[in-house]
């Protein structure tokens, strides 16, 4: 069942029977009950027309006329009968309709108390009969008990309860089809853009289409845009490790040129030197591309918080290893409940910078703060301060360092390749990078990170 | 001194023994975290060099095992991976300081250098006790600023006393940790070079530099510099 309009149709259909089954129940059982009351009354009426017809002879008996008000009594084999007896059950008078009918006897009802009951004739028809008891006053002032009963066949309202239950079915069949029909017409047309994106999304693997059209249902405008966006992220990665190769295999070309020069130039007495300078070069090329932000290469979805006092520590408890000798005190002001949202190896490649350069220029003390950028609330956002009471760094020269690294070629072997790491970690985050005066004495770098920002 | 050094590139590997050798140390060598680990734990070593990426078990798993040992000799950690993240990892396992790859092999000696000295308890890279003065990075031993003219040999001894300043160091240590191959070597050899380096330090035997505790070893018994 992988088709989505296959199971609404299935589902449609259980629907449709279980809702048809009990309507039709519903119908019948009220026809049917309606139809057995108006026969009832019909019968009631019949015994009520033969009492009025019914004259008591002075002999003490009773007399029926010839005809009575309904032909239907008259006629043989009619379907409706009726008859008379005596208390004792003798058969006084019989409709000429029953000529040749065996009428059951039945039970003898109680006096004054009309008891219908449904029997059957000795040929097997199912009827309908009414009984009635009545003292019946004759003209010498002598009460005398006699039994009436009407019969009437069934076999024509069963007939009509067959008929109206085949068009019952037939109808309701007839419904539940064209319901069918017209709901898996109309799935066809509402789906029909799901099948439109399908479509798309082949043409822009095929490269006949750069995008998604955009126009959709509001339903489906929300994956459209979402499918837009990663198809253009994706784009910008592709583009952007395209630079990234060009400039990497454009800047490793220079120090080989160097190389080859300097081996066609033969050995001299500055030789390894030179060789080496241009070995050093392209490692600092190599490394500044390792070290770029992780953030760049995966989006915001690989993204965790990460606890950075932890990592604080950690780094830390490093730098007082290598910088064993010098010693720095590296004092801490971090909030305990700080998050940071992003990737863990960035973030110790912002503060492990930071403070390794720290370490290196200060003359006894290292300060290290980390707050959230948005008041108290520990929502990923950060402002992270390192400060030492090194020499310090003059504002041009400030501007100088910021400048430099932004692209692979510019950027002098040896020398800031760590906070151009720092700075294009940042920004790949939307945050900056400051350099200022410390209350140290030394140099102030503080990384702003806002709250939420889209990966570029 | 005696170091290890565990890397599975040949050539980086051998080019850096050779160099360590230049500079006076007796150097084991391993090309595999197995093989590695094995020398790090049954050896008597003063100090490691583990490359991180290494085949069979990695550098990391090296030094963490070590630790757990007790073993506490410094271990510089050599890694062709950057970023902080693995630097931190380095460090926390229990390394002293890192290295990263590709490097000048003189860093290397001098990083080894700075951490031998850390363990000895010296600051700076000159180790001073009164008129006496070791410069690890030269190799150079002045006493009243004049240098002496030390056979390799009789540098090796007084480096490892001088580092371990106020220790008994015994024959056998010495042997051990000295000599680049066999440990068989007869110790009273030591004692011969000892006697050669108290005549070439103190001349008129009134500085008495290195202190004999019989049956026990040798000791440097000048009181450390200010630096020291």
């Amino acid at each position: 069942m992988s088709s989505l309009s296959t199971r609404l149709l299935i589902s449609v259909s259980v629907l449709l029977m279980f809702f048809f089954g009990v309507t039709i129940v519903v119908l019948d059982t009220a026809f049917r009950s309606a139809g057995e009351q108006a026969q009832a009354d019909i019968l009631d009426g019949h015994l009520m027309a033969i009492l009025a017809a019914a004259e008591a002879t002075d002999a003490g008996v009773l007399e029926m006329p010839p005809d009575l008000h309904e032909p239907r009594f008259g006629s043989i084999g009619s379907g409706l009968y009726a008859e008379m007896r005596d208390d004792q059950g003798e058969l006084i008078w019989r409709s000429r309709s029953a000529l040749g009918t065996e009428i059951p006897e039945g039970t003898q009802p109680r006096s004054g108390v009309r008891l219908f009951l449904n029997e059957s004739l000795l040929d097997g028809t199912p009827v309908l009969t009414l009984s009635l008891a009545v003292q019946w006053e004759l003209p010498n002032g002598e009460l005398r008990p006699f039994v009436f009963k009407v019969v009437e066949s069934l076999e024509s309202f069963h007939a009509q309860v067959a008929q109206f239950r085949r068009q019952l079915f037939g109808w309701f069949a007839a419904v539940a089809l064209i319901m069918l029909l017209s709901i898996s017409v109309l799935l066809r047309r509402q789906l029909r853009p799901l099948r439109r994106i399908e479509n798309e999304i082949g043409e822009i693997e095929q490269g006949k289409r750069t995008s998604l059209s955009g126009q959709f249902p509001t339903e489906l405008t929300g994956v459209a845009r979402n499918m837009n966006l990663l198809i253009d992220s994706e784009r910008a990665r592709s583009d952007r490790y395209r630079v990234t190769l060009d400039n990497l295999a454009h800047s490793l070309k220079t120090p080989l040129a160097a190389m080859r020069a300097l081996l066609n130039q033969g050995k001299s007495e500055s030789f390894a030197d030179r060789f080496n300078e241009q070995i050093d070069r392209m490692d600092e090329i190599v490394r500044y591309q390792l070290r770029k932000p992780a953030s760049s290469q995966a989006n915001k979805l690989g993204l965790s918080l990460v606890d950075v006092e932890q990592e604080v520590r950690r780094l830390i408890d490093g730098l007082n290893k290598v910088y064993h000798d010098k010693g720095p005190a590296i004092e801490t002001d971090i909030d305990a409940a700080m998050r940071f949202r992003g990737d863990s190896g960035d973030f110790l490649e912002i503060a492990g910078n930071l403070l390794d350069n720290a370490c290196k220029w200060c003359r006894g003390t290292v300060r290290v703060s980390i707050h959230p950028s948005s008041g108290g609330k520990s929502d990923g956002g950060m402002i992270l301060v390192v400060a030492d009471d090194g020499p310090g760094i003059p504002a041009e020269a400030a501007d100088a360092l910021l400048q430099r690294g932004t692209r692979l070629d510019e950027s002098t072997p040896g020398h800031g390749i760590g906070l151009a790491i720092v700075k294009e970690i940042a920004e790949s985050y939307g945050g900056k990078l400051e350099i200022n005066q410390s209350e140290l004495g030394g140099a102030e770098f503080r990384v702003t990170i806002p709250v939420s920002w889209r990966a570029s | 001194m005696r170091l290890l050094v565990i890397e599975d590139d040949a050539t980086l590997r051998e080019s850096l023994a050779a160099k360590l050798t230049d500079g006076g140390f007796a150097v084991e060598q391993a090309g595999d975290g197995r093989e590695g680990l094995y020398f790090a734990l049954e050896y008597p070593i003063d100090l490691a060099i583990v490359d991180i990426g290494l085949p069979e078990m990695s550098g990391l798993d090296i030094i963490r095992q070590a630790r757990e040992k007790g073993k506490t000799y410094p271990i510089l950690i050599l890694t062709a991976r950057d970023r902080w993240e693995d630097k931190v990892d380095g460090l926390d396992a229990g390394a002293d300081d890192y290295v990263v790859k590709p490097f000048h092999v003189e860093e290397v000696t001098a990083r080894v250098n700075a951490l031998l000295r850390r363990s000895g308890g010296w600051a700076s890279s000159v180790l001073t006790a009164g008129p006496v003065a070791l410069d690890m990075s030269r190799q150079e031993l002045t006493v009243n600023e004049t240098a002496l003219e030390l056979t390799s040999f009789e540098y090796k001894i007084i480096e490892y006393l001088m580092v371990r300043a106020g220790q008994v160091i015994s024959k056998t240590e010495l042997t051990e940790r000295l000599y680049d191959q066999d440990f068989e070597r007869d110790s009273n050899v030591i004692e011969v070079f000892i006697g050669r380096l108290r005549k070439k330090i103190d001349p008129d035997n009134t500085l008495k530099p290195i202190e004999t505790l019989r049956g026990r070893g040798y000791r440097f018994a000048l009181e450390r510099g200010p630096s020291g």
